[in-house]
């Protein structure tokens, strides 16, 4: 144990006498897999998640390959999957970013934003000793497997994975004889998908309860880091939001497997047959769907804003600029997005004059979202910023959230809306605010968190090149796709070149291919630093980055019941660089001395 | 809590955890931490609380989609085109909400320690419980039986007397048990028939005569599926069964299971059964979790449990409330 | 020293954002891989409202990027030795910053309405030029023929080739045999989901004679891809002559125990 300490026996050993060090089965696996410890957990949903992003990340090198070079034999990739001789079937391209979306949505993005950084800052960072209800919370995590089963035995029953698009849109999705050969794919997809419900649904109420009861004395509401009022306010979007796409995911799995026709109008012909029942609305699905996946948006950026804040404040060593409009604009994402789902259907048939109420409250959504992005500019002036990894991959954050964020004005725009709906201007949008955006969140937090995770830090050399060349691949990568939106090349499409109007663009998706394949390759570095720091990094102490909040004053690892003393917190999360104390960081359970007491008069 | 009292450890360094769990290790156990609560509620009750509004989202989109269909079809049946009885659904109603009572006189009892008195309240609920489900299914059974399916191949739903209805009803007409049946029926003497029964007798063979010629008109269609299953007209009082009509040639000679025509009705039968088949699933988990209630000793100790489990029950008989006019009296 | 070099190198990675992201922008036309020509009437004002918010995103995009480089450049923790101001935020601040964007988007919001209704509410008060029916994977037309009436025996049947007069109002009936699909008109900035079950309708006009593409543009099924029509604008008196020779090549090839054959020739 002593050479290369396992970094979460920490729980063993509090419990077993030093000379017994062999565990049995059952010690185990009550330890490593039916842990209930929030951690562990945590740590749980961190690996298959990182698992999962790098499946999703092959379905996108693939999906890049078809759409730079179509019709041409894939390398390795085509072996595996041989289709007609290495070459790919318009098909599997269709099923390919169908599976690209939901691995990276449902199984990465979701889950290691509330699942694994969730399940581990939480109770840390509020002062508890774990979850309110921990069996639940394991729960919540064994629930994905089913998930991750059928998502991935999708892969391999006859006809393929779901092909449907992430989005599933019937009739396509609920006519079997719509796609043929697709039998269990869809049927296996919406299986997952209310496996994927059912988890975050357990893990929503469990983090909400704890937040609310379980907090430090001393800990209000508004001396929460803003990490915790992101999952706070993202544990309320899921619970509201979520259970209507669980509902829908019900009737379109009747739709597919009983007959029933909620999705299907009457009178349809499909691939020469009249399928049975009708009477329904396709775009039923559409306001069932986008009710929950708009606020899904915002459920897969609140964590990572939150983390970044936290972030931002730490390595610019200065107080959040504008605490509670931080608050309050997160809220008010949160609320305004349950009433902007109807910008996913501007050409879906539905009223046009629909359409323009939508557009006016999609447009003030924009609001909350610029109050952050100026608060996080005035959080980093006039600070003293050490450009950690952790630090560059948050202001990457901001800098592409910018991009993103802008562009969805563009889509906003009913009229413009016309000619990128469904061109790769929406993709280049939702890449931004998704891979350039949260996942760029998500490695700051990963790079920032890694040493209460596992005691050790992370390599800073090798991060701040993996950080460089995926800023650098990312940009090429999804930057021009823009451009090609502009030209209104259409997502989705196993090959446009075959259209005048787009046959012009090929080179440019070669580039952007080439840029893809260095991105992947550079997750290499990533990976291998991950690992090698697991267990080789230089230890880090409890406090490695002189941070205030409460996660920094338990041991790194933190031990089972996270903390060896009663935390007692005393001020907000971002006291740093206090005028007349002697640190530059003021730690939330620092006793109040006469210096600090002065300089929180004046802040307040 | 005295703040002066509390040991500040985060300036240790290079503890980490080399050496077991060196620093912390003379912790016996770890520190029983205490909280701030931000509401007056127990774990258990809040938890169950945004479960619930969980739960509320659920069913509001159920009820939204069907009011949408509903709404946005053609024609929609008349509860009684599809043999929905009010009384039966409002003698539902009322074990439901008669259980909703039972559950808070558990809870009262449990409070003061009584007990005995407890269970029995808990057994009278898990009873009215039991009993809504059978209800529930003796309404299924109905629905069945008159081969009103949500889904194709058993429902013999058809929207309108069309050309397809004619061949359906054909085809059952032409199986060989079938054939054999009548051909029985033909052959009894009129004496051994009830005076229905032999005026059914004859319309069956009209029918049978109308649907053998292949060129069927769509008038002689919307006769035939006027006898197998006639619609009641608007505010005609209905007969006897289950809310429908009693003289169907369905009705008199239940093993034709001939095909029926009722406008919007395989939309009716898909809605109906998703929004009863998951209020009935929530039921059935009621029932466990009172059934799990019954296993232990009621005192004040368990109150909460029973709480909780009563919130739940009340938000179950809430769901029907809604159910109910929507689906039977609307 | 050497921290402070690597702060500025980082602080001007964070420069190039702006500065390649303009640059993208600007080339892109210059190398033609740019909005395609518009043909219609009502294109002109989608586009100048597409320059109009790049032009206001634009400016947001490197005022925000250029902040947070001066920022990184000046704040860099190597760049002296002075402690972070110690600020919570500020009030004033707050509230520009809220009103600003607030009144821009306002006015954008309202500013678009008016190019919104007329692609898609102001509806031309006239019966369908053509009905386009989508199914997988082809676009089936059908012209009213002489009557002007559709659903009558003189209807023209077509697949994917779509030709219309020019400088003329065209309503569109749009509908689905099967699944979603959508009917792209890349040229004519018009975009329109064909949903089975409803009768949506599309209307355009376009100023110039000329054959572009229609695109489906809504994932279909496999061959979503190839799901490809064509749409030409000829004057009016070649669409007439075009329509007689199409529906006479009709007539011609009809067989002649069709069950609607037999009820043309009454
Ligand atoms: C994390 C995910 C995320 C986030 C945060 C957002 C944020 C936003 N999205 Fe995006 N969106 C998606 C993920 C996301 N989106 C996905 C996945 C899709 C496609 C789904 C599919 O079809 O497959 C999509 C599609 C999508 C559409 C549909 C397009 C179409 O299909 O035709 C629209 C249309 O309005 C839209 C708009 C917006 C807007 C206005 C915001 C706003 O919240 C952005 C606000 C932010 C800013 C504006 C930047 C910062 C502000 C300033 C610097 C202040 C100054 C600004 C001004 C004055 C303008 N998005
Ligand atoms: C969170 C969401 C997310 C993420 C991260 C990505 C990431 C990527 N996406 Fe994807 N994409 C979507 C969500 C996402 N995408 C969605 C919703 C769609 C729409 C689908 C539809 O139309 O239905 C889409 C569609 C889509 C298309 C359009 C297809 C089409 O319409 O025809 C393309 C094309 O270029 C694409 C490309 C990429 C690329 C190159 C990446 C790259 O950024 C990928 C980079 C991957 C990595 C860098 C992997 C890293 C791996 C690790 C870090 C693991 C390390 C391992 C350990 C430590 C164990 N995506
Ligand atoms: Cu038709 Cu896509
Ligand atoms: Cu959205």
């Amino acid at each position: 144990m002593s050479i290369a300490p396992s970094p979460l026996a920490t729980e063993h050993a509090s419990k077993a006498p030093q000379e017994s060090h062999g565990l049995t089965l059952s010690q185990f696996l009550s330890t490593y897999v039916f842990s209930k410890d929030h951690k562990v957990i945590g740590i749980q949903f961190l690996f298959s998640t990182l698992v999962w992003f790098l499946v999703g990340g092959l379905l996108a090198l693939a999906v890049r390959w078809q759409v730079a070079w179509p019709w041409s034999d894939v390398p390795v990739l085509g072996k595996l999957f041989a289709q007609e001789g290495g070459q790919m079937s318009p098909e599997f391209y269709t099923m390919l970013f169908t599976m690209h979306a939901t691995v990276m949505i449902f199984l990465v993005i979701i889950p290691i934003l509330a699942g694994a950084f969730g399940n581990f800052l939480i109770p840390l960072m509020i002062g508890a000793d774990d979850m309110a209800f921990p069996t639940l919370n394991m729960l919540s995590y064994w629930f994905m497997w089913p998930a991750f089963i059928a998502f991935g035995a999708s892969f391999f029953v006859e006809g393929g994975a779901a092909s449907g698009g992430w989005t599933s849109y019937p009739p396509l999705s609920t006519n079997v004889a719509a796609s043929p050969g697709s039998g269990w794919g869809q049927t296996l997809w919406l299986v997952g998908l209310t496996f994927v419900g059912v988890s975050s649904m357990l893990g929503s109420v469990n983090y909400m309860t704890t937040i609310i009861l379980m907090r430090a004395p001393g800990m209000t509401m508004f001396r929460l880091p803003m990490t915790i009022w992101a999952m706070f306010i993202t544990a309320v979007l899921q619970a509201f939001a979520l259970p209507v796409l669980t509902a829908a995911g019900f009737m379109q799995l009747a739709d597919r497997t009983l007959g029933t026709g909620f999705f299907s109008p009457e009178g349809l012909i499909v691939n020469n047959a009249t399928p049975g029942a009708g009477g329904g609305q396709p775009l039923l699905w559409q306001h069932l769907f986008w009710f929950y996946s708009h606020p899904a948006v915002y459920i897969m950026i609140l964590p990572a804003m939150g983390m970044v804040s936290d972030i931002l404040t730490c390595f610019a060593r200065k107080p959040l600029f504008g605490y509670r409009p931080m608050v309050y604009s997160i809220a008010g994402i949160a609320g305004l997005g349950f009433i902007v789902w109807g910008h996913h259907m501007f050409m879906s048939g539905m009223n046009p004059a629909l359409g323009i109420t939508f557009m006016v409250s999609t447009m003030m959504i924009a609001l909350p979202s610029a109050v952050k992005t100026f608060n996080w500019l005035g959080t980093v002036w006039g600070g003293r910023i050490h450009f950690t990894t952790a630090m560059l991959f948050a202001l990457a954050f901001v800098s592409m959230f910018i991009i993103g964020g802008l562009s969805g004005i563009f889509m906003a725009a009913t009229p413009v809306d016309i000619f990128i709906h469904d061109t790769y201007f929406i993709v280049a949008h939702f890449h931004y605010v998704l891979f350039a955006g949260t996942a760029m969140g998500v490695w700051a937090g990963i790079y920032y968190w890694f040493p209460k995770m596992f005691g050790r830090t992370m390599n800073e050399f090798w991060g701040k090149v993996h950080f460089f060349l995926t800023f650098i691949f990312m940009n090429g990568t999804f930057f021009t796709m823009h451009i090609l939106g502009a030209v209104g090349f259409p997502r989705r499409l196993a090959d446009a070149y075959h259209y005048e109007t787009f046959h012009h663009l090929q080179p440019m998706n070669a580039f952007m291919t080439w840029c893809a394949i260095g991105m992947v390759a550079t997750q290499a570095i990533f990976a291998a630093n991950f690992f090698w720091s697991m267990f080789r990094g230089p230890i880090a102490g409890r406090n490695p980055w002189n941070a205030n909040t409460l996660e920094w004053t338990a041991p790194s690892p933190p031990g089972h019941g996270n903390f060896d003393f009663q935390p007692v917190v005393h001020r907000g999360p971002y006291e740093y660089s206090v005028p007349g104390a002697d640190k530059d960081h003021l730690m939330q359970t620092d006793p109040p001395n006469a210096a600090a007491a002065a300089a929180a008069l004046v802040a307040h | 809590m005295n703040a002066s009292a509390i040991s500040l450890p985060h300036d240790h360094s290079g503890h980490g955890h080399d050496g077991g769990h060196g620093d912390d290790g003379h912790h016996a156990g770890h520190v029983h931490l205490q909280y701030q609560p931000g509401l007056p509620l127990s774990r258990g009750k809040l938890i169950m609380w945004l479960f619930l509004s969980t739960e509320i989202m659920f069913f509001a989109a159920l009820l939204g989609s069907y009011v949408v269909l509903r709404f946005g079809a053609a024609v929609w049946p008349k509860p009684h085109h599809v043999h929905l009885s009010e009384p039966i659904g409002a003698f539902n109603t009322f074990v439901l909400i008669c259980s909703s009572v039972t559950i808070v006189l558990a809870l009262e009892a449990a409070r003061v320690n009584k007990t005995g008195l407890a269970k029995a309240w808990m057994v009278l609920t898990f009873v009215l419980g039991t009993l809504f489900l059978g209800v529930k299914a003796y309404e299924y059974q109905a629905k069945f039986s008159h081969g009103i399916y949500p889904w194709a191949p058993r429902g013999r739903i058809h929207e309108r007397p069309d050309l397809y209805y004619g061949s359906a009803v054909r085809a059952r007409l032409g199986e060989a048990a079938m054939i054999e049946r009548l051909q029985q029926l033909d052959e009894r003497p009129a004496e051994s028939l009830s005076p229905e029964e032999a005026s059914a007798r004859t319309r069956l063979q009209q029918v049978r005569k109308m649907v053998a010629n292949p060129d069927q008109q769509a008038f002689d269609l919307a006769v035939v599926a006027d006898q197998v299953m006639p619609l009641p007209a608007e505010g005609a009082s209905h007969g006897a069964g289950h809310g429908g009509s009693g003289h169907g040639l369905n009705d008199t000679f239940p093993w034709l299971k001939l095909p029926i025509v009722i406008p919007g009705g395989s939309m009716w039968a898909s809605t109906y059964f998703l929004l009863t088949g998951f209020h009935a699933i929530h039921v059935i988990v009621g029932l466990i979790v009172f059934a799990v209630l019954l296993g232990l000793r009621l005192d004040a100790k368990r109150s909460g449990m029973i709480e909780n489990a009563g919130l739940y029950w009340h938000f179950v008989d809430l769901v029907w409330i809604f159910l109910f006019p929507l689906l039977y009296l609307f | 020293m050497n921290r402070r070099i690597w702060g500025m190198a980082w602080a001007i990675l964070f420069l190039a954002v702006p500065v390649l992201g303009v640059a993208t922008f600007a080339v892109a036309p210059a190398i033609n891989v740019w909005l395609p020509k518009d043909v219609s009437i009502h294109g002109r004002d989608i586009d100048s409202l597409f320059y109009f918010i790049l032009a206001l995103t634009g400016v947001v995009f490197i005022a925000t990027e250029m902040v947070l480089f001066w920022f990184l450049w000046k704040y860099d923790a190597a760049a002296g030795e002075r402690r972070a101001t110690y600020i919570h935020g500020s009030h004033t601040l707050e509230v520009v910053w809220t009103i600003i964007p607030a009144a821009t988007l306002l006015f954008l919001a309202i500013y678009q309405m008016n190019a919104w209704a007329d692609v898609k509410m102001r509806r031309p008060d006239m019966p369908p030029t053509v009905e386009v029916v989508a199914r997988q994977f082809e676009w089936r037309l059908r012209y009213p023929g002489r009557d002007g009436v559709l659903g009558t025996q003189d209807d023209l049947h077509l697949v994917n080739d779509l030709q219309l007069p020019v400088d003329e109002d065209i309503l569109v009936q749009l509908k689905s045999m099967d699944v979603l699909h959508s009917f792209f008109l890349p040229n004519l900035r018009i975009k329109q989901d064909a949903v089975p079950g409803m009768r949506i309708p599309v209307w355009f006009k376009s100023t110039e004679t000329g054959s572009y593409d229609i695109v489906c543009a809504e994932l279909c099924g496999w061959g979503h891809y190839k799901m490809k029509g064509r749409i030409t604008f000829v004057p009016r008196s070649e669409f007439d002559r075009w329509l007689e020779r199409k529906y006479a090549e009709q007539e011609a090839t009809r067989p002649a125990g069709d069950a609607s054959g037999n009820l043309a020739a009454r």
